[in-house]
């Protein structure tokens, strides 16, 4: 499994990557990306690329990040700092820059799934039950509710805006204008029964 | 290796072709084994750091008002300075006599002669702007003549010549700078100066970066880097933590820091955490609201109902709006040390200013500048998820922090009593962009000075259209880069068998408020009911900030076409047109929509 190909829950397909459905026509090998150092830059070193890459596709996010599975926040931060030295496409060697851009968003990736204790906790989880979804808990649209809570801020402003909200509709409760159809039909009927 | 960056200029053939063809006759020769040893890291430091720094890329900071150019001398960060003995020139251009000159080696007499009409300036402001945007607008009351159609096309732009209006653009007349700063450089260095690391206003747009690299291409230069300009700073930053880790034999422990950028024409923000000379930027925030803003408020002020005044661009009225300029510039600086200022100033044609004004006045007349520069600091402590009592340092740089009321409010956001004092708030990025300069062409340092390292972040978010006229962000704001990240989308018909992809870069929800940076077409979806396609949208910024869009269709069994992969930005000019002509000609007929995870 490269490093892009991803595993979707409950199913065996590979969804990314393009080069996995039709290994001949990989636009990601045959295109480089523009790195602004001009020469070397076209030696795609796809063999060692491959290689490695498989490797890391096979490791967990801890042994991906070098560290046990109980490491400690200033751990994993640490671990990331250090792999980021070695390989942020800034310090790697001219015709390896490909090689160093995926290996760094992997390490990327591994960091703020493990740095962040919610995400983190589903993928332990995940773990426990056997299914290796290293970036599972990425790939879903991240603007969904529960997504867009991650720190404490954005969840206690949503608590407000739904406190707030709550106030409004109480307080708007007998102008009628902001109601629901239904509790409009049924203050109508009890309108009506009123008078008779 | 012509074929990506021809087909990125398509109009810029001829002379990028020239410049590309110059590359070639100094990369072969001597150049490519020099690549070689750099490339096989390990080799004897010496040897490489001497056959490496003829590659050396050199600094610039394209300030709106000010220019600075810098190199790492295999020491330290050098400023260069001009025949006048100046380190930061002025950013203009004179269009007076038959071959234009700029503010490197131009020798005025008088401030007002660059306000006479005959010099372009705040280019950085205008560049890659169309003639529907506010800051254009407001950029009409500038001693040049910048005329607006308001449909969205590029502004007519005209110095005076011989009382005539001789037209430019932004990129001209920045690459008509950038040689004077490499001609200057070259003259220094003994060499020729081909790449270069330039810094950014954090909310350029990615239309806006292009325009940088046409005008850069212009003039010869070869751009190794386009860095914001608060990361340049933010680097010096690290680089001077960790000679003082080096100094003290201290642990390495993190320091987070908020660097506030204010120069004449944008405000940048943002906050990093370094450690052991890496640092990592947290978040980005900024807007072009600058020194122009508060000037022309100010000039407002003293002299009230001056709106149609200047619309015709008579030649009286732009000697009187040159005048007026420079005696409220001056009050401006005053009011930095004075509680009070009287300006006192004879504008001609019976136009005469007597006033006093206070600090307080001044806070006032500018107070949605200052607001606004509150919010852009808070928004970027809340992206960042730093809290304030984890800030080590508060940095402020650029003109305008000089300013008591910038100060003051900075200061106050984050809780702080002091700012930090090691930096120099005029010389803080062109130093940054020196060493990012340096560290990006490979040179080492034995000292260690240079063992640094900047993880970056995606200062604006970039995204598709979908679910109706909705911004769908594939790569959030303030996400780090390199990076790649993909979203499924579905499409909206039955048997809709086409799918137009609409790239967009901003924060807005719907896409009317953002930029359009490209589009294209996949076709070959297989005919099926609506909401059963998957149509799988990835994009992909690597480290020199390159963005790439790939899509298609993800069905497994049956048969695809290929993936489509677009280098963006793709469009041009006229991005608001194009826009227009797409729902004319495809409504929605082409629409996609998110995919929501199923667990």
């Amino acid at each position: 499994m490269r490093c892009y190909g991803l595993m979707i829950p409950g199913s065996e397909t590979i969804r990314f990557y393009p080069s996995q459905l039709k290994p001949d026509s990989n636009p990601f090998l045959r295109f480089k990306p523009v790195t602004r150092i001009p020469i070397g830059s076209f030696k795609t070193k796809a063999a060692t690329n491959e290689k490695i890459t498989t490797e890391w596709g096979q490791m967990t996010l801890y042994e991906l990040l070098g560290i046990p599975e109980s490491g400690t926040f200033p751990e994993i931060k640490q671990a990331y700092k250090q792999l980021a030295r070695k390989y942020h496409p800034d310090v790697s060697p001219p015709d390896r820059v490909e090689e160093y851009t995926r290996r760094f968003i992997r390490v990327q990736e591994a960091y703020e799934t493990l740095s962040d204790p919610r995400m983190r906790e589903i993928y332990d989880r995940d773990m426990a039950r056997g299914l290796h979804l290293a970036f599972s808990a990425r790939r879903r649209y991240p603007y969904q509710k529960d997504e867009g809570m991650e720190g404490r801020t954005e969840w206690k402003n949503c608590w407000q805006a739904q406190v707030s909200e709550l106030k409004r509709r109480s307080m708007n409760k007998d102008a009628g204008g902001s109601a629901s159809w239904a509790a409009r039909m049924r203050r109508r009927r009890e309108g009506l029964s009123d008078e008779l | 290796m012509q074929q990506p960056l021809i087909s990125h200029f398509p109009c810029d053939v001829p002379a990028l072709s020239l410049i590309l063809y110059q590359d070639f006759l100094s990369d072969t020769g001597m150049d490519e084994p020099q690549y070689t040893v750099a490339s096989d890291s390990e080799t004897t430091g010496e040897e490489k750091s001497s056959s490496a720094f003829a590659e050396i890329a050199i600094g610039i900071d394209i300030g709106t008002s000010q220019c600075s150019i810098a190199v790492w001398n295999g020491s330290q960060v050098e400023l260069l300075k001009n025949t006048r003995n100046q380190k930061l020139m002025r950013s203009y251009v004179t269009f007076k006599d038959e071959v234009p000159s700029g503010g490197v080696s131009n020798q005025i007499s008088h401030e007002c002669e660059i306000f006479s009409g005959v010099a372009i300036f705040n280019m950085k402001r205008l560049i890659g702007r169309v003639d529907t945007d506010p800051v254009v607008h407001a950029s009409k009351k500038l001693p040049f003549l910048v005329q607006t159609l308001d449909i969205g096309v590029r502004p007519f732009i005209a110095a005076l010549v011989n009382n005539a209006w001789r037209s430019t653009t932004p990129e001209e007349v920045l690459a008509i700078f950038l040689v004077e700063l490499r001609v200057m450089a070259e003259l220094q260095l003994k060499k020729p100066i081909r790449n270069v690391v330039l810094t950014i206003p954090v909310s350029f747009s990615r239309f806006q970066l292009t325009r940088i690299e046409r005008a850069c291409a212009m003039a010869g230069l070869h751009i190794l880097r386009l860095i914001p300009e608060p990361t340049a700073v933010a680097l010096l930053y690290a680089q001077q933590q960790q000679q003082t880790v080096h100094e003290n034999m201290g642990s390495g422990s993190e320091k987070n820091a908020l660097i506030f950028n204010m120069g004449a024409g944008y405000c940048d923000v943002a906050v990093t955490a370094t450690a052991g000379g890496v640092s990592q930027i947290k978040a980005l925030a900024g807007a072009a609201i600058g020194g122009e803003d508060i000037l022309q408020n100010m000039m407002q002020y003293l002299l009230p109902n001056s709106e149609g005044l200047f619309l015709n661009h008579r030649i009286n009225e732009i000697k009187l709006l040159g005048l007026l300029r420079v005696a409220t510039e001056d009050a401006i600086h005053r009011l930095s040390s004075q509680s009070s200022v009287q300006v006192d100033v004879d504008l001609g044609n019976g136009f005469k200013i007597y006033k006093v004004v206070t600090r307080e006045e001044f806070e006032q007349v500018n107070l949605e500048v200052f607001e606004k520069c509150e919010s852009l600091v808070t928004q970027c402590l809340r992206d960042s998820k730093v809290d304030i009592e984890d800030l080590t340092d508060v940095i402020l740089v650029g003109g305008c922090s000089y300013i008591p009321k910038i100060r003051n409010l900075v200061m106050a956001v984050c809780k702080r009593e002091e700012l930090y004092k090691e930096i120099n708030p005029l010389e803080a990025a062109v130093c940054g962009a020196a060493l990012e300069g340096a560290v990006a062409s490979g040179i080492t340092d034995p000292f260690g000075s240079l063992d640094l390292l900047t993880i970056q972040a995606t200062p604006i978010g970039i995204g598709i259209r979908a679910d109706g006229n909705s911004f769908v962000p594939i790569i959030p704001r303030n996400t780090t880069i390199p990076s790649r990240k993909e979203l499924l989308f579905t499409t909206t018909h039955d048997n809709q068998t086409q799918a137009l992809i609409l790239v967009y870069e901003g924060e807005g929800t719907k896409v009317e408020e953002n930029h359009l940076l490209g589009y294209f077409k996949i076709v070959g979806i297989p005919a099926a009911p609506k909401g059963i396609p998957e149509i799988n949208v990835c994009m992909d910024i690597d480290a020199s900030n390159v963005l790439r869009v790939f899509a298609g269709v993800v069905m497994p069994g049956t048969d695809q076409p290929p993936f489509m992969e677009v280098r963006m930005p793709t469009i041009d000019d006229g991005h608001g047109w194009c826009v227009e002509a797409l729902n004319r000609t495809y409504g929605s007929t082409l629409d996609l929509v998110t995919v929501q995870k199923k667990m």
